[in-house]
């Protein structure tokens, strides 16, 4: 389970002092959405989350540790961006294998998971392709196997495929709905579009904005 | 707004209107006419070259052996000093102090070659600070005594300019990385290691080559700084060969033979750098990556790279400004060559950087033209076009000033008996084809920009000539234009090239003079001219930026 408890963060900008608080629970095989409008700081919760940013109070706990502490290369947790997930120097195989072991130097059972989840995500056959070659959803998907090789029981979902057109983003979502199903993961999804959400998420929760202080309630259906 | 554009416009004469076009006619004339010069520098050497079968020609290939090694030595160590400094202050981004430190390394640029080389001089010199700290330490330590004259000082100098150009440029590529590839790294769990060679190596990569073409060509034809701390006619460049051959050997058939050699290798160096322009591969940045806390080894190692650069860097400007202000101003204010001088270098470098951006400004005009489809019609006749101004615009990359100024001294001696008249013209000629490329480099791109954004409603109000340069050119350009205005001021009034041939009783400026009061020894008035020329930089390049900024930079 992951849970946030009193999880605060604070900065300071253009706008005057700002306040984010963060109470949330996702469980496992869960789809929970976040959303908000832009700016309401949706994205501050999962750098929160994946050791991007410092929190000055609370906590974050995953099945019960408290991972504060931890550097984000240490947290059970992947994340997917709107862009740039991938090295687009690097090929197909290079990005999915730095989820199992940033050296690259891979063994033969590695590669084999590699494939394996290539395979999962429908890019089986794309193994020995240059990451720039990739359409756009091809890109996220192949993400997408990075972090299925990380075996990380939370996933973050930072609108990864929100500048997908409508078809590939259904498609997408449904792929993301079996893996997390498949492998109970705990997926925090964010996102500024409530119909996509409603579409894939179990529960769904949404940022409040009052002046400069932030906060997330849980929208009971 | 159209009306009252139209009613300007109608105001205006039409010749005036045809240059205010800022259309595509005069860059090209322009273009042709730069490469006429160079042509006309070309005939002129050919001309005497023709005897170069009985003039000595020993040892070129000796002295183009020594040019190669000096200069691909200077390249590799900015190389690896620039890419350390730039890595160090990408990931060191808040420090007191920091945005004075890119300012101070951005004027690498511009300071002039003889004061850095006579800064190094005053710290890596036999007498200098470097040697004066190691008898202090005691006589175990002498073999730390160092002598910058020599193929290492040459080296040194020439990593001192150029490292800050590289990493200038690098820290760029480095910052446009998209904050979520540091992210993902740290994701991750890379090391700073994998991180440098997955995340940041393969940004830096595409604009190396070109770099290092620059930084090499930039070496290849050092003149002051190989005059200065080569130390012994060992280590002589082809710059310095042909001047010798020009001023002391007085055999011209060498100094021609020599700028054919150098003409031919800087032509072949600037195909390659032309051939080898990076595409940009990475994506603005839309903000800039968090800053996360790096292993100790790496931290220490960025601190130290930053702290050591910064002082080697900083060192001889002080060494220059200490030794200046013990110098006799109000004698030396009092000296007629002095005055000379220094009235010349103003006028010299205000009329050279003024021209230099008028023909720039046209040039750049006239290159969008032909690159913007709604502007021109898709015609074979427009890659010529292209390739014309783009040839012409570096051209003075191909033909080193020296070169260019040994033309102009053929030529003059053809037709004149006093060399003088013809002196402020070469110079002038030569300080514009030297800066030319920088401008090109920065306008260039910012006119095409304003194109692609501006065109189509500036065309659909009839909006053009001296309105649209008003309301569109000028706002988008003005930072650029005060940039460009400081720099091309700068490397006119400190550039010891053409000067060296030309300089006399009858005309001199500010790096002569310094020149001919280091070589008889009058180190004190040296040290004075050396802080005029100095502090008269540095103030022209952080001042005049500052008068063209506006309340808000006009977007493109």
């Amino acid at each position: 389970m992951l849970k946030l408890e009193a999880l605060t963060f604070h900065h300071s900008d253009s706008q005057g002092d700002q306040n984010y608080s963060f109470d949330l629970v996702g469980r496992a095989g869960e789809i929970v959405g976040l959303t908000g409008r832009s700016g309401s700081g949706k994205s501050t919760c999962l750098d929160l989350i994946a050791g991007f940013l410092t929190p000055v109070a609370g906590t974050v706990e995953v099945d019960g540790t408290n991972i504060n502490a931890r550097p984000p290369g240490q947290r059970p947790v992947t994340i997917l961006f709107q862009n740039n997930n991938l090295f687009e120097h690097l090929g197909v195989r290079e990005n999915v294998a730095l989820g199992v072991n940033p050296s690259l130097k891979l063994t033969p059972a590695e590669n084999d998971q590699v494939a394996g989840a290539l395979s999962k995500v429908g890019l089986g056959d794309m193994l020995k392709r240059s990451a720039a070659s990739l359409s756009g959803g091809e890109q996220q998907r192949v993400a997408l196997a990075r972090s299925l090789v990380a075996n990380k029981p939370v996933l973050l979902l930072d609108e990864p495929f929100s500048a997908l057109d409508m078809d590939t983003r259904d498609e997408m979502l449904a792929l993301v709905r079996s893996i997390v199903t498949e492998r109970q993961l705990i997926c925090l999804m964010v996102t500024h579009d409530v119909r996509d959400c409603d579409a894939v998420a179990d529960r769904r929760y949404q940022m409040i904005v009052d002046s400069g202080n932030r906060r997330v309630e849980e929208v009971l259906p | 707004m159209g009306a009252g554009v139209a009613g300007q416009r109608r105001q205006i004469s039409p010749a005036l209107r045809w240059v205010t076009d800022i259309s595509w006619r005069p860059g090209v004339i322009i273009a042709l006419g730069l490469l006429g010069l160079v042509t006309v520098v070309f005939i002129a050497i050919l001309g005497v070259g023709s005897t170069v079968g009985s003039s000595d020609t020993s040892g070129i290939g000796q002295i183009l052996m020594i040019t190669f090694i000096q200069a691909g030595l200077s390249t590799v160590f900015s190389l690896i000093v620039g890419i350390l400094l730039a890595w160090s202050l990408r990931h060191r981004q808040q420090f007191p102090g920091r945005r004075l430190l890119l300012s101070v390394l951005s004027t690498s640029m511009v300071l002039p070659t003889l004061v850095v080389a006579l800064g190094l001089v005053d710290v890596f010199g036999r007498r200098g600070w470097w040697n004066a700290l190691i008898d202090l330490a005691g006589p175990g330590f002498d073999l730390a005594t160092v002598s910058i004259y020599g193929l290492g000082g040459i080296v040194l100098a020439h990593t001192y300019m150029d490292a800050p150009f590289i990493a200038r440029g690098l820290l760029h590529r480095l910052e446009n990385i998209p904050a979520e590839h540091f992210k993902l790294a740290r994701g991750l769990g890379l090391t700073p290691w994998q991180r440098f060679r997955n995340v940041e190596w393969p940004a830096l990569v595409p604009a190396i080559p070109g770099q290092c073409l620059v930084v090499f060509l930039l070496s290849f034809t050092s003149f002051a700084i190989v005059l200065m701390i080569g130390g012994s006619p060992r280590f002589n460049t082809l710059e310095v060969a042909i001047y010798e051959a020009i001023k002391l050997e007085f055999d011209l058939p060498r100094a021609v033979a020599l700028a054919l050699v150098q003409l031919f290798v800087c032509a072949a160096l600037v195909l390659l750098t032309m051939s080898l322009r990076s595409g940009n591969i990475l994506q603005a940045v839309r903000r800039p990556a968090p800053m996360w806390p790096e292993p100790r080894f790496t931290l220490i190692m960025q601190w130290l790279v930053i702290a050591l650069f910064t002082l080697f860097f900083v060192t001889p400007l002080i060494a220059v400004t200490l030794n200046g202000v013990g110098a006799d101003f109000v004698r030396l204010a009092g000296t007629a060559t002095f005055r000379l001088a220094l009235v010349s270098s103003l006028w010299l470098a205000s009329v050279s950087a003024l021209l230099a951006i008028a023909l720039a400004l046209f040039m750049a005009s006239s290159q969008r033209h032909f690159t913007s489809r709604l502007r021109s019609k898709p015609s074979p006749m427009n890659k010529l076009y292209r390739g014309l101004l783009t040839f012409s615009g570096t051209v003075y990359l191909a033909v080193p000033a020296l070169v260019l100024g040994l033309g102009f001294f053929l030529l003059a001696r053809s037709f004149l008996d006093d060399l003088t008249a013809v002196a402020p013209v070469a110079l002038i000629a030569a300080n514009v084809m030297m800066a030319l490329p920088f401008a090109l480099v920065i306008l260039t791109p910012a006119m095409g920009k304003a194109a692609d954004k501006y065109d189509r409603l500036a065309f659909s109000l009839d909006l053009h000539g001296w309105a649209r340069w008003r309301l569109i050119e000028w706002p988008v350009l003005r930072q650029d234009l005060g940039y460009l205005l400081a720099l091309t001021f700068c490397l006119s009034l400190g550039d010891l090239g053409v000067i060296a041939l030309f300089g006399g009783q009858g005309f001199a400026t500010l790096p002569w003079l310094l020149f001919q009061h280091m070589g008889s020894y009058r180190t004190a008035d040296a040290a004075g001219i050396a802080l005029v020329l100095l502090t008269l930089c540095l103030a022209v390049f952080f001042i005049v930026p500052r008068l063209f900024e506006g309340r808000t930079r006009a977007e493109t």
